[in-house]
């Protein structure tokens, strides 16, 4: 293995990492006059993403390859890469008025530092190797939420979002040292020319070892956090309120991306054999179905319009966990409609577009001088506001699910690759029963959307106080960027799927054998 | 005419797209006049590009389904998997049949009225206002000419939007509550619809002979007239489906979103929505359950009837109650589309025809009466119809038009309400016996008799309504009629512009519908009721022996089509005779019996 091969195969993320290297010590260097001019450390920032998207996009879809042991780099890697920087490009250009003047350079390290994590969960294949990745992209998120604003309760939720990380982080570590324990020792994931892994394992595993469930049980518990599943989802209304509305777009995405491409890992280590894994499948079932209808449920009674789109993320989570409970679409097992996996991906990056616009509207719009947060903010928005006001409504609009925005495209890629499992998958009738409460959930999810809409352009607005446009340019291009984003997406939603696919088949742990021998 | 075809319909549908955001790029300042003029030509140019849509419908060919202006094979918008088994093949395709073109019609010419209607009325936020009439048109329009499901849907789903903010803007004091609950009723259903549609393309997929996940609507046809579903998966699937449309339509126990709706929303909020909006339930039907789900749209008929039977008496006796003018006309609208639906469920040529006229005559008599209630309450200021009375001597124009409406409304022979409601009647009653080239229906002559009452309500609170308003000592509100937006005491020139072609198209359907049956056969014969046909070569109800509930009876007339003519060109002739019979529904019966 020589060095310049590595770097070639890893080149976006070694991209961030120098970036983020660079504008921390951008950062340590003060400015001539003290708060004086603009800081160089954002554009920077936005810049490195930037470049690591060119390169991306540029270079063609990584194949199989296990170069760098630890890494298994995959047409995986590249959608992340691809969904991943470019949401991460909007989320830099939305956070670019966030910080104060003295903490700009650690505020953009650390959304390097996470979308870098993320990057890494992608191309993880080994267990330690995920948790590290997996924590790359949380660790950093503390710190953003207590930076993001000067008030108590973001140091509250930052601490809360801390301890009960820290919990999870823990689970997920104990239930991979059941991994490491019951299945020979290996920490390799899914089988390398480096030496044995985990998918070997499992797949001369019997019907069932308790062990090698407990520890996959525990590991997604871990990674349920991430993905504020239910029942671990009780911190985000809190983390998210607390923190500032363009964080709270970063950790509706990031986190939870790295969450749902962990689980795929995981659940490939044992072959997505549903018929073994039953009682994994159907806690995840029983998890998933919950995460919906509470998430949902809880979001009708809210009158904080952060804490709505908290709950609607979680319940959002629940879609999602209908594509990974599909899994991905092995060959020989149906079209790509029934392709869970590469469904999830779509979703997940159409979400993370249209929940970040939509809090990127929040805090754009003051309220006495603060970004609004009650729905009662936002009456008569249409009237002050017409622009912001429509990129809210089409947002909103996709969220829940509703033409022409990609959020419906993303619903039908889950429901129709629940609907198409077939009658020969052994959980074929528990999904198309998960598919149709995820659509019940969703005309649930409508009253609550609807609700932020009508506030918006039904209400008239109060003549008392005046609501006051904040943040610079660039939150209005990367609103504006969300926005266009998932209206194009609807119209050409090609230009994600052509890659999901080939990342959901990386996941499908049938590569055993094609397996590059490099 | 090669370079025209595959692309008229497109551009009729986005059209008025592009007409919005181009209002949409007016300076903020620009004047109400020019805003609402532009709106105004725009929706013509949409008009009489239809227009010449329907000249190339009617005289070009079809494709092998039936479908004229087609853009091929249409664009692909969701693929992936090429060449491999189950490839996602979604397309923008598009395309129209007899059914649907006249359906097209029907919203391009009412569109322009309702914007033109809306030019004294509308004051605030004048630029949004035309901007969401446009937006809505295409959605319309796109509904109107999908052969994609999910293209359907999409359409389907986006007339919500504009009409919410029509409604939740520029509504009356309620609007807030009315549009919310639009909404959510409309959208608790259709995802259903969403979930049923996902579910067939599947079901296609899985057992058809595509090999690929499509949702062609010409493709699925053909699959269902093979039999490819199943009675169970059709029994649900046809529940899934009904859900969204039954409520779109709207059916009688989710209906009280109908009447809220229509109070609260702007005149032309209510034009289009009784006009256009009710029909996309019932073109669903038509479009997708009826072709795509035979066996269990025959299944579920009875019950279905049952519905629109409540909902046609329920209506009438609803509306009959109403202080509020508009509300009675809304849930009159609640009582015709039942009986609509009634036609629908008979599955005859005879019913089917009725039901899809029935569309277009409740879409141009209802539109009008919403017209002619908001122009008394542009000068009024109320729809109580304690407070106003004795019009007829303020409003001889007004008073002209209301009753031409209300007796289209009410069915009176001579206006095209009428030819409707006797067709309906005529399929319900003969539906049980196999005749005019079709198998037997679900329904029967105890349907029809039901059905005949509301009948007779109708005419009882619309002319009594009438009475109240147009007749007796003169009632008008303090300091009215207003005429501060440039009013006059009678009806404007503008306004009787907006009214009389309504007027002249009841008269003109009324008293000449042949031209337009034929059509409207031509598309049901071809794309609704295939399924049905006795000699529909392969398909499915001679074929198929397992379909024990379908009756084939020997006793089959050569041509199809022309018996019904003959019964409507009767109908037309000896009018009164014939209106005396419907309520009974008696000589409907033998009126059928023509063919055997």
């Amino acid at each position: 293995m020589d060095l310049s091969a590595c770097i070639g195969a890893l080149l976006p993320e070694f991209i961030l990492l120098v970036g983020a290297c660079v504008v921390l010590l951008a950062g340590a260097t003060p400015p001539a006059r003290a708060d004086q001019g603009p800081s160089l450390t954002g554009p920077l920032a936005l810049i490195t993403v930037l470049v690591a998207l060119g390169v991306t996009i540029l270079s063609a879809t990584p194949a199989e390859s296990s170069l760098v042991p630890g890494l298994l780099i995959s047409p995986l890697t590249g959608y992340v890469r691809l969904g991943g920087l470019f949401i991460g490009l909007l989320l830099v250009l939305c956070n670019l008025h966030v910080p104060v003047a003295r903490e700009r350079a650690e505020y953009f390290s650390m959304i390097l530092f996470s979308l870098l994590g993320l990057l890494l969960t992608a191309s993880a294949n080994d267990l330690l190797v995920l948790f590290f990745a997996i924590e790359l992209v949380s660790v950093p998120t503390y710190v953003l939420i207590s930076l993001s604003r000067e008030d108590r309760r973001a140091s509250e939720s930052a601490i809360k979002y801390f301890f009960l990380g820290a919990f999870a982080a823990g689970m997920m570590l104990y239930g991979f040292s059941f991994l490491y324990g019951s299945l020979g020792g290996h920490t390799t994931m899914i089988d390398s020319p480096h030496g044995p892994a985990l998918s070997t394992a499992t797949a001369a595993l019997g019907a069932g070892s308790a062990l090698a469930t407990i520890g996959l049980l525990l590991a997604l518990a871990g990674v349920f956090f991430k993905m504020a599943a239910v029942p671990f989802h009780v911190y985000a209304p809190d983390v998210y309120e607390g923190a500032a509305s363009p964080i709270t777009g970063l950790l509706g995405f990031l986190p939870k991306f790295a969450g749902f491409v962990a689980a795929a890992k995981l659940l490939a280590v044992f072959h997505w054999d549903a018929e073994r894994l039953q009682v994994v499948y159907w806690v995840i079932w029983i998890a998933a179905a919950l995460t919906m209808t509470i998430g949902n449920a809880v979001a009708l009674l809210q009158s904080n319009v952060k804490r709505i789109l908290a709950y609607s993320s979680i319940a959002h989570s629940g879609y999602m966990m209908i594509g990974l409970l599909v899994g991905p679409a092995i060959a020989g097992e149906g079209g790509p409609m029934r392709d869970g996996i590469a469904a999830m991906l779509f979703y997940m990056v159409v979400y993370g577009a249209m929940n970040l616009g939509a809090f990127a509207v929040l805090s754009a719009i003051a309220r006495r001088s603060e970004p609004v947060e009650d729905l009662r903010d936002l009456e008569g928005l249409s009237v002050r506001q017409p622009m912001l006001s429509l990129a809210l409504a089409i947002c909103v609009f996709s969220l829940m699910g509703f033409p022409p925005t990609a959020g419906l495209l993303g619903k039908v890629y889950i429901f129709s690759s629940a609907f198409s499992v077939g009658a020969g998958h052994p959980f074929a009738t528990p999904l198309i029963v998960l598919a149709v409460i995820g659509v019940l959930n969703s005309a649930v999810g409508a009253a609550y959307y609807l609700r932020i809409i009508a506030t918006c352009y039904n209400k008239t607005p109060s003549e008392t106080e005046d609501t006051t446009p904040i943040g610079g340019t660039a939150l209005r291009w990367g609103l504006a960027a969300c926005t266009i984003a998932v209206l194009i997406l609807f119209l050409w939603p090609g230009m994600l799927t052509r890659n999901a696919r080939p990342a959901a088949v990386a996941v499908s742990a049938t590569q055993v054998e094609t397996l590059a021998q490099k | 005419m090669d370079l025209i075809s595959p692309w008229i319909l497109t551009a009729i549908i986005f059209l008025p797209l592009v007409g919005a955001v181009a209002l949409l790029l007016f300076a903020n300042n620009a004047a109400p006049k020019r805003l609402r003029m532009a709106a105004l030509m725009w929706s013509v140019a949409t008009f009489l590009l239809t227009l010449w849509a329907f000249g190339l419908q009617s005289g070009g060919a079809a494709d092998a389904h039936g479908f004229a202006l087609t853009n091929g094979a249409g664009f692909r918008w969701l693929g992936g998997g090429d060449g491999i088994a189950g490839a996602i093949d979604i397309r923008y395709h598009v395309g129209v049949d007899g059914v649907s073109m006249w359906l097209l019609l029907l919203t391009a010419f009412l569109t322009p009225l309702a914007i033109w209607a809306s030019f004294t009325s509308v004051t605030n936020r004048v630029k949004e206002y035309y901007a969401l009439m446009l937006l809505l048109e295409t959605g319309m329009l796109g509904v109107f000419c999908s052969l994609d499901l999910l293209l359907f849907y999409v359409f389907f789903e986006f007339t919500l939007v504009p009409l919410f903010f029509l409604i939740g803007i520029w509504g009356g004091p309620e609007r807030a509550r009315a549009a919310n609950k639009f909404f959510i009723f409309t959208v608790a259903g259709s995802v259903l619809t969403f979930a049923g549609v996902l579910y067939i393309a599947y079901f296609q997929y899985a057992h058809g002979d595509t090999g690929t996940f499509t949702l062609s609507i010409p493709v699925l046809t053909d699959f269902a007239s093979q039999g490819g579903f199943p009675l169970d998966v059709q029994k649900w699937l046809f529940i899934a489906l009904a859900a969204g449309f039954a409520i779109k339509v709207p059916l009688f126990p989710v209906h009280t979103w109908l009447p809220l709706a229509h109070t609260e929303a702007p005149t032309a909020g209510s034009v289009i929505l009784a006009g256009v909006l009710l029909k996309l339930g019932t073109y669903g039907f038509c479009r997708l359950s009826l072709p795509i789900l035979p066996e269990g749209t025959m299944a579920w008929a009875p019950f279905m009837s049952v519905l629109a039977i409540c909902g046609v008496i329920y209506g009438a006796l609803a509306a009959w109650v109403q202080d509020d003018v508009k509300k009675l006309v809304a849930y009159s609208s609640v009582s015709h589309m039942g009986f609509c639906m009634l036609g629908l469920f008979s599955l005859k040529m005879a019913g089917v025809t009725g039901g899809v006229l029935y569309m277009l005559n409740h879409g141009l008599s209802t539109a009008a009466l919403f017209l002619v209630v908001g122009m008394i309450y542009e000068r009024y200021h109320t729809r109580d119809i304690n407070k106003i009375g004795g019009l007829a001597k303020q409003m001889p124009w007004m008073a002209f038009f209301l009753i031409v409406f209300t007796l289209s409304s009410i069915g009176l022979p001579g206006l095209n309400g009428f030819l409707g409601e006797f067709l309906v009647l005529l399929g319900t009653a003969t539906s049980s016996q196999a005749s005019d080239g079709f198998t037997a229906g679900p329904l029967g002559f105890g349907y029809a008799v039901a059905a005949a009452t509301g009948i007779v309500l109708g005419a009882v609170y619309m002319l009594w309504m009438c009475r109240r308003v147009l007749f007796g000592p003169l009632t008008e509100p303090p300091h009215t009629p207003d005429t501060s937006a440039g009013l006059t005491q009678d009806l404007t020139g503008r306004e009787i512009g907006i009214l009389a072609p309504i007027a002249l198209m009841c008269v003109l359907i009324g008293v000449y519908p042949k031209p337009l049956i034929e059509s409207l056969q031509g598309g049901i014969a071809g794309n609704i009721l295939a399924a049905r046909m006795v000699d529909a070569g392969d398909g499915y109800a001679g074929a198929d022996d397992a379909d024990a509930d379908i009756v084939v009876v020997d006793a089959v007339p050569a041509v199809p089509i022309e018996p019904v003519e003959d019964a409507v060109n009767e109908t037309v002739i000896t009018l009164d005779a014939a209106s005396a019979a419907i309520s009974e529904g008696g000589p409907g019966v033998s009126g059928g019996g023509h063919g055997s």
